[in-house]
């Protein structure tokens, strides 16, 4: 018994033995064999055992750093907007511009930035009141730069518009002056402090512009968009108007083997067939239906690319790489065609398409630098309408725009402020203020009271407040961004004006669909006009509209300060002229922001008949009233071209005339035959 | 061992009657072999953790590294080259296609450098260094193939130019295998210069590699060839700070820094003198006891505050430059969730070339440290914290370790070279829920299609051949129509002879599918070259001429929705704590029908392609409910609600089971209603709009004419 056991025991420890070997000689072998690692690569970078033991790159203990002496104003290359423009010039009345007067003879170029300048809210008409001083480079092609002028000040708070970089030496001599030319080179391009400009042609058009050549979301196989392309170094805008390319019909030829390849290469995917080269001769066609622009290499700054975005717009590629960009394209997604397609159109219409705008824009990008933190957000520059009419003086807060909810994922206020316009002579609006404050919606209630004459004694009890406001003067008084106004919603009224509380909750909610646009109940239509060669407008019913009367309408208050603040002079006179003009010029600017027609909701018969809602000065025109033709042409000629679009549709509650109990429809006095 | 002497002393059991002798020596045995056997198994199974190639102790890279002997007259590369640009210095054809968009990065195993005299050039690796190459290496970039290569990152410490010796380094450099001028090699720094001018860029001569630099200023920074990044703080990684959500804080604006030039300290003193305790200017402390850290306190008089700590009570943070532009007091200040105000004239900010810093700070001229106050005061409350939101996001995303720095510097050269994958400005810079809750329409532009382009209509169908027919005729007088798609569902059954359909002035085309399923409706046939498509059932014969027709009208004033006739509606069940579906006359709508729509046909794409989780599966399994999966859609990526165009019809036909006469039909609402629930829950939130209006021609029933109104024919039964 004791035998067995213990052979069973010492089968059991021979056996493992056994098995200790066979499991552990292996390694042990290897040990032996090579004590030390193989010198082969590791796997990555080794995992260091004692990585937490190691020492940082930054001693604590080090002694305080000597600390140098502030440093002094930088010169030409150096500069930045810290060291060499002096903001504090700035401060009262912020931007302000003076243009030197040209010396010699001005090309028509030249003209033309300056009256941009001269229609700009920047511009100052004296020397003094600038803290900004802009000389145009007298430098032709043929070389030799201007002298400097007498208030040259080492350049300090000068902006130089170099239209022909070339000839002028740079940095060297323009000592702090910033410098706007087109397409700089990266290398001496000074971020933050010059202005990379598009190259203006000198046929681009002063004002208004074609607008871009997009009529259709979705790519369509053969339409160039906004075009940037480089020939002879230089960035080119355009519009396409044709199936050429944009700048001098050069993309039709076939492309020399002496012509510069990186534009060859790069040129075919701006959407039409640009010159292609014999390596790539597929390029092109491939590329058609897909690219919406793209720029050739990234040796030049990008026009305003201090605040554009780009790479929501164009492809910037490396041309060395064609067969790579190529395949890039080909795996696009369709939404990112679409959304390039798009923003190219939108920037060619919001900064590109004029003198003025490219002025006015590069003012724009200088006037943000010296606001700092209050300058436009980059989703103000880089989505609709544009930072030109997105006032940053207005909101830094996108959300307070009526533009930016979507992106912003917020909504607009769930009220109004009426806004109640007594012009003629006549009895305090008693029923009307009691309609509109009989709405759920209503926040407030103001009256301008323009007369000279008494305030009335009595003024309605009324369950919301009630403002009574005196002084405006002027018909374009009534779109001034009071700032009592508190709601983003505006209801514009006339005395004479009736509507039902109804119609007022049912327009309203209607609004907060369409923040952006004005939401009236009386229309006109403005129609082009053979026999007088002109455009003109009608109140008379008809199957379209195109402008809404502000006599009743609801509106963002965000159009008062645009209207107030970005119009120019001219056009805030004109209306005043002549009161009609305000309700066409109110609806010029909408319409120049949006692109969008206006919306119409149903207006109650009765009431129509029994107070014509009359436009501008109420009373004193009959409904169907001549309106003032001349005005909507002056208009049309000052924006540089006609915003206003037309509408075929009415937006009626969904059960609107149906036939159905009225018990169950919300808003039933809209009903009344 | 213990536990076999407790088990020898229960002993008799197993071993009985065994001398002592022969006991221990049994035990003593089996002791051996259950060690032996154990430290195998260690051996066999974890041993990555004893002696891998990878994994190195202290001793080990004194013994293990190669020493790498540098002649004093070895060469040493040219000084940076300040035109460097992309295009110019950097090789892109090393970089090549790439199917993922994305470089290859290589690192230099590890040397070490001696001079002639066998005395170490180099210092050691340091552990941000160390860190931040495990970093690379533990990511997508690396490559251990030098050949395919795009960029190289050397094993030489370059962090802080402190304590390195210039000339061997860069005769260091110079002879890593790939050198070549420096031509695609990354070389990180983030302290650069030394007394007594601190240079704003790494003295090391490095020809043309880039650098990765924490400090930079606008004349030592090559703009899109270098890169700017932070000076990292140790300090911030040890302590651990509790998160704080926005809003004001004790303090206005904070001082943290020590270091700070007598004149600027001597500004910021003058400007805590007049606002009094809302501005804290902190400086070191004199008078610390023995054992405390100087740099995790700083004092006010005799106040004794901790830091970091002491910066999570202040809004704004003043970043002042000292003898270095970079400042590590950033890292700490993004840490603690203050606004920096940064003051350091023509200073690169980290990242600067993808991150939107005027969302997440100030930067004051140095001139103007006196108006600083003015200035913050001027901010908005809502802008602030918007500020403080945006300095969180930065910090979790960007700055908060080694490694995040590491991918965001490689991310960004990654951009340049294949810049039509480059990230976008809102993934660089929107917090994630920002990210999550905007809506970017794909159809932003606003813009009115041209009329002349006309609609396609889809007609889906099975086999009602007759009222294929009808609708087909009724369609083909709408002036707009430029095409005809009839898409024939039934596999079984071919469609009718050529010669059998009704001849009509546009042209016609039969589409047979493969499968009979509800999505071959919406799917994006090549055949459909207009933007505008009308999805219409093969039973909708009673919309007229001039329903249609408007109904087209409308569309192109809203290209970007759904425009259709008969409305429907979604309502929240209070009861049964879900989204009930309602077809009932209400006075609301959320939702059209697409048995009669217009609508873009970049939907077509998108519902087929990019549709969320299994709504499509889900839709051909039930045979239902298409429709309101094509409404979720476009109302999650527009943002935007329906237009119902028209008055309401009875939809319904004598010989067909219309859309009304099935809506009836209880079980169907109830089907109806759970595809809402489950399609809420796939989208996971409710991307319905509900609206009160629908789309009429201007003088519907308004007392003019009739003859004169271009829709007079709208609404009749």
């Amino acid at each position: 018994m004791q035998f067995w056991r213990r052979k069973s025991l010492w089968l059991a420890l021979s056996a493992s033995w056994l098995l200790l070997i066979l499991l552990g000689a292996s390694p042990l072998l290897r040990l032996a064999v090579s004590p030390r690692p193989q010198p082969a690569t590791p796997q990555g970078w080794p995992h260091w055992l004692d990585a937490a033991l190691l020492q940082s790159f930054s001693q604590p203990e080090e002694p305080p750093e000597d600390v140098p002496q502030p440093s002094q104003a930088l010169h030409g290359a150096r500069c930045s907007w810290g060291t060499c423009f002096d903001t504090s010039r700035c401060r009262d009345d912020g931007l302000k511009v003076f243009a030197h007067p040209a010396a010699g003879t001005a090309s028509e170029t030249h003209r033309r930035i300056l009256a941009s300048l001269e229609g700009s809210r920047y511009h100052a008409r004296s020397l003094t009141e600038a803290c900004l001083f802009l000389l145009l480079s007298q430098g032709t092609s043929a070389g030799q730069c201007g002298p400097a002028p007498h208030h040259w000040d080492g350049g300090r708070n000068h902006l130089v518009i170099n239209l022909h970089p070339d000839s002028c030496p740079r940095a060297s001599q323009l000592g702090q002056a910033m410098v706007a030319e087109a397409s700089p080179r990266v290398d001496t391009f000074r971020p933050g402090f010059d202005v990379a400009l598009p190259l203006l042609p000198e046929a681009h058009p002063f004002r208004g512009g074609a607008p871009g050549q997009l009529r259709q979301h979705s790519p369509h196989p053969s339409a160039a968009l906004l075009a940037l392309g480089e020939e002879g170094g230089r960035w080119h805008t355009a519009s396409t108007h044709s199936a050429t390319c944009p700048w001098d019909g050069r993309c039709e030829q076939d492309l020399g083997p002496k012509q510069d390849l990186s534009c060859a290469s790069l040129g075919p995917t701006l959407g039409k067939s640009c010159p292609t080269p014999p390596s790539a001769s597929s390029l092109a066609d491939v590329l058609k239906p897909l690219v919406s622009s793209k720029p050739c290499s990234p040796h030049w700054e990008l026009p305003f690319s201090e605040v554009i975005d780009w790479t929501k717009a164009a492809i910037v590629a490396d041309e060395r790489l064609p067969l790579q960009v190529l395949a890039a394209l080909q795996e696009m997604a369709p939404a990112r065609v679409l959304a390039l397609r798009q923003q190219t159109q939108f920037l060619w219409d919001a900064y590109f398409s004029s003198v003025e705008k490219v002025i006015h824009t590069t003012l724009e990008i200088i006037q943000d630098r010296i606001l700092g933190t209050s300058a436009h957000p980059s989703l103000l520059w880089n989505s609709p309408p544009g930072a030109l009419l997105a006032l940053s003086t207005f909101s830094r807060s996108p959300q307070d725009f009526p533009f930016y909810h979507l992106q912003q994922s917020s909504h607009p206020e769930g009220r109004f402020s009426a806004l109640i316009w007594v012009g003629t002579p006549s009895q305090p609006p008693l029923k009307l203020i009691q309609a509109v404050a009989g709405s759920q919606h209503c926040a407030q209630i103001m009256v301008l009271w323009s007369r000279e004459r008494p305030l009335p004694f009595r003024w309605p009890e009324t369950a919301v407040p009630l403002t009574i406001m005196d002084g405006p003067r002027k018909v374009s008084d009534r779109f001034f961004p009071y700032s009592a106004i508190s709601t983003d919603a505006i209801l514009s009224l006339d005395a004479h004006s009736s509507l039902s509380t109804s119609e007022v909750d049912f327009a309203f909610v209607v609004w907060q669909s369409f923040p952006e646009r004005m939401v009236g109940f009386l229309t006109w239509n403005h129609f082009w006009d053979e026999s007088q060669d002109g455009w003109g407008y009608t109140a008379e019913m008809a199957n379209e509209f195109s402008m809404v009367l502000t006599a009743a309408a609801f509106y963002h208050r965000y159009y008062h300060t645009l209207f107030t603040h970005s119009l120019p002079e001219a056009l805030r006179t004109l209306a005043d002229e002549g009161p009609a003009c305000a309700d066409v010029l109110m609806n010029f600017l909408v319409a120049a922001v949006t692109k969008l027609p206006p919306i119409k909701v149903p207006y109650g018969k009765l009431h129509q008949e029994a107070a014509p809602l009359a436009p501008g000065v109420p009373g004193s025109r009959p409904h169907p009233q001549p309106p003032d033709q001349d005005c909507i042409n002056q208009m049309a000629a000052e924006f540089g071209h006609m915003p206003l679009v037309s509408s075929r549709l009415r937006l009626d509650p969904v059960l609107f005339k149906d036939p159905v109990s009225v018990q169950r429809k919300k808003y039933r006095s809209l009903e009344k035959p | 061992m213990c536990a076999s002497v407790k088990h020898s002393s229960r002993g008799p059991a197993l071993i009985p009657r065994m001398k002592t002798k022969h006991r221990i020596y049994y035990v003593a045995l089996f002791s051996v072999v259950l060690l032996g056997l154990l430290a195998t198994g260690v051996f066999q199974f974890w041993p990555h953790s004893i002696e891998a190639s990878g994994d190195w102790a202290v001793e080990k890279r004194s013994a293990a590294v190669p020493v790498v002997r540098l002649p004093s007259d070895s060469p040493v590369p040219e000084r940076g080259d300040l035109s460097c640009r992309m295009h110019t210095c950097f090789d892109v054809y090393r970089c090549g296609f790439n199917p993922k968009n994305k470089i290859k990065v290589y690192i230099y195993s590890l040397k070490k450098y001696v001079d002639e005299l066998g005395m170490p050039v180099s210092g050691s690796i340091s552990r941000e260094y160390n860190e931040l190459l495990s970093a690379i290496a533990d990511s997508d970039y690396y490559t251990e193939d030098i050949s395919r290569a795009c960029l190289f990152v050397p094993s030489i410490d370059l962090l802080s130019q402190h304590a390195l010796h210039i000339r061997e380094t860069a005769q260091a450099l110079a002879q890593l295998s790939r050198w070549d001028r420096g031509t695609n090699h990354l070389l990180f720094n983030m302290l650069p210069g030394g007394p007594p001018d601190y240079n704003t860029a790494l003295d090391v001569p490095r020809d043309r590699a880039l650098l990765a630099g924490g400090g930079f200023s606008t004349w030592t920074y090559r703009q899109g060839y270098d890169v700017s990044i932070p000076v990292y703080s140790p300090l911030s990684a040890e302590v651990a700070l509790p998160e704080k959500g926005p809003g004001p804080r004790r303090y206005f604006l904070l001082s943290s820094q020590m270091a700070i030039h007598p004149e600027y300290r001597e500004e910021l003193e003058a400007l805590q003198a007049k606002h009094g305790e809302a501005v804290l200017v902190l400086d070191k402390c004199t008078n610390l006891s023995e054992g405390v850290l100087s740099v995790r306190k700083r004092c006010h008089k005799h106040q004794v505050f901790d830091y970091p700590q002491v910066l999570q009570e202040a809004t704004f943070c003043v970043v002042l430059r000292g003898a270095r532009l970079g400042q590590a007091a950033l890292s700490d200040v993004l840490r603690a969730g203050c606004v920096p105000v940064v003051i350091a004239d023509s200073y690169i900010l980290p990242f600067s070339e993808v991150l939107d810093w005027k969302r997440a700070s100030v930067v004051v001229p140095e001139e103007k440290i006196a108006d600083m106050y003015g200035v913050l005061q001027s901010i908005p409350r809502r802008q602030m914290e918007e500020m403080q939101r945006q300095v969180r996001w930065f910090w979790d995303a960007y700055f908060q370790s080694i490694k995040a720095i590491a991918l965001a510097t490689l991310q960004i050269i990654n951009d340049r070279i294949y810049p039509y994958a480059a990230i976008s400005y809102e993934q660089w810079n929107d917090p994630p829920a920002v990210k999550w809750s905007s809506v970017s329409n794909p159809l932003f532009l606003p813009l009115i299609p041209p009329q002349s382009q006309g609609f396609t209509a889809i007609v889906l169908t099975y086999d009602r051949v007759e009222s294929l027919f009808r609708v087909i005729t009724e369609v083909s007088k709408v002036p707009s129509l430029s095409k005809l798609l009839v898409v024939w569902n039934n596999q079984n059954k071919n469609p009718p002879e050529d010669s059998l359909w009704p001849k009509i002035r546009v042209p016609l085309k039969v589409v047979r599918t493969a499968e009979n399923k509800l999505s071959n409706r919406f799917f994006p046939y090549d055949e459909i070259e207009t933007e505008a498509v009308l999805a219409i059932d093969d039973d909708i014969i009673m919309l007229t001429s001039d329903e249609l027709q408007f109904g087209y009208e409308v569309w192109r004033e809203f290209p970007d929705r759904l425009v259709g006739y008969p409305g429907r509606l979604h309502l929240w069940d209070h009861e049964m704590n879900k989204w009930k579906y309602e077809s009932e006359w209400t006075n609301e709508v959320s939702m059209v029908l697409t048995g009669a729509a217009f609508y873009h046909k970049y939907f077509n794409y998108l519902y087929t392609y990019k549709m969320p989780g299994d709504i499509k599966n889900w839709v051909d399994a039930h045979m239902n409910c298409e429709d309101i999966a094509m409404n979720f859609l476009v109302a999650n990526v527009t943002g935007k609600a329906v237009i119902k165009v028209t008055p309401r019809k009875k939809f319904k036909c004598p010989e067909c089971t219309a859309i009304d006469g099935l809506s009836l039909d209880q079980t169907h609402m109830v089907e109806r209603s759970e595809c809402i629930n489950k399609f809420a829950s796939v989208f996971g939130t409710m991307p319905l709009k509900v609206v009160e209006h629908r789309a009429d021609p201007v003088l519907y029933k308004d007392d003019f004419p009739e003859k004169l109104k271009s829709f007079p024919n709208i609404g009749s039964l």
